[in-house]
């Protein structure tokens, strides 16, 4: 019996937890490609599951990609990013806590949208460092840790201004929804 | 002989505005509705200097954006909606006029019609 309620506590805290979640990365930077890794991480008490891009680690969205030319990059989910996105990413690092570290396929079972892991991360942040458009040449003046702001999971700011051009991470939620745009200007 | 170079002429140029047409038809940005557009450009506008969040909106404890900033989207998201064949009643009736709400809803149409534009030039190639 006490094993059945378990289950029924853990389907329903799931089901609470079934947000519909998207990232979206604008760069309308013309001078500037963004190269950074992408993380999302539990929000409900701890910082794990800590999930993070692995392949590419940074992921490049160049200069002048955002909604307004339809080169914006979209993820959904740690899966359907790899199907759907323009900027697939092959692999995620998964930390189920400070000590246990794996890689994952995108198309593994563990990540799937709907699972455990999924269920219990949100897009949190991303370590960026903008290069001079289509060079290898990095800005070191336009860096930084962007995302949800007070999260002693990432110590990450949700506005970053700098000579070169401004970085903000925001958010947009209602109900279940909720999406997180990163934007540069 | 005028009426052979008047028609090669012509024959050049149909070709010339033909080729034109498929180069502008296969981009995501040239097949975008005027909505979509008005859409892309409230977001961008986010980051006009009169536009950034304020100093006391990047003291706040949380990244939702403010509802200054998100009045900024509200115009276009409705048009986006209300394209659809979407009555302004029944926008009101399932958003409540919550702002957020028309946001989200807003950028799920964009979403879905920017999906469908890209599966269009895939099919096109």
């Amino acid at each position: 019996m006490k094993k059945i309620l378990t289950t029924v506590f853990i389907a329903a805290v799931s089901l609470i937890n079934a947000q519909n979640l998207k990232l979206i990365v604008n760069n309308y930077s013309t001078t500037f490609d963004f190269h950074g890794t992408l993380s999302a991480h539990n929000f409900g008490g701890g910082c794990y599951p800590y999930v993070t891009t692995n392949s590419p680690a940074m992921v490049v969205v160049p200069a002048d990609s955002n909604m307004s030319n339809g080169n914006e990059l979209v993820y959904a989910n740690f899966k359907d990013q790899y199907l759907n996105s323009l900027y697939p990413n092959a692999s995620w690092v998964v930390q189920l806590s400070a000590t246990t570290q794996t890689v994952r396929a995108w198309n593994h079972a563990s990540i799937a949208p709907g699972g455990v892991i999924s269920a219990n991360t949100k897009w949190s942040s991303s370590q960026f460092q903008m290069y001079y458009a289509g060079t290898s040449t990095p800005e070191p003046s336009f860096s930084g840790l962007i995302g949800e702001p007070q999260d002693p999971c990432t110590g990450a700011s949700s506005n970053i201004s700098t000579l070169y051009g401004d970085v903000e991470w925001f958010n947009i939620t209602t109900g279940n929804v909720d999406y997180s745009y990163l934007q540069i200007y | 002989m005028k009426k052979l170079l008047l028609s090669a002429a012509f024959a050049v140029l149909t070709l010339a505005s033909c080729s034109n047409e498929s180069s502008a038809v296969n981009t995501v940005e040239s097949m975008k509705t005027p909505q979509m557009e008005n859409f892309d450009k409230a977001f961008k506008s986010l980051g006009d200097p009169q536009n950034r969040p304020t100093e006391e909106e990047k003291k706040r404890n949380t990244s939702e954006l403010s509802d200054r900033r998100k009045a900024l989207l509200v115009p276009a998201s409705k048009e986006l909606i209300l394209s659809t064949g979407i009555t302004e009643a029944e926008l009101m009736r399932k958003t409540g006029g919550d702002i957020s709400q028309i946001i989200v809803w807003a950028t799920q149409i964009y979403m879905k019609k920017s999906e469908g534009i890209r599966k269009n030039i895939k099919a096109e190639n």
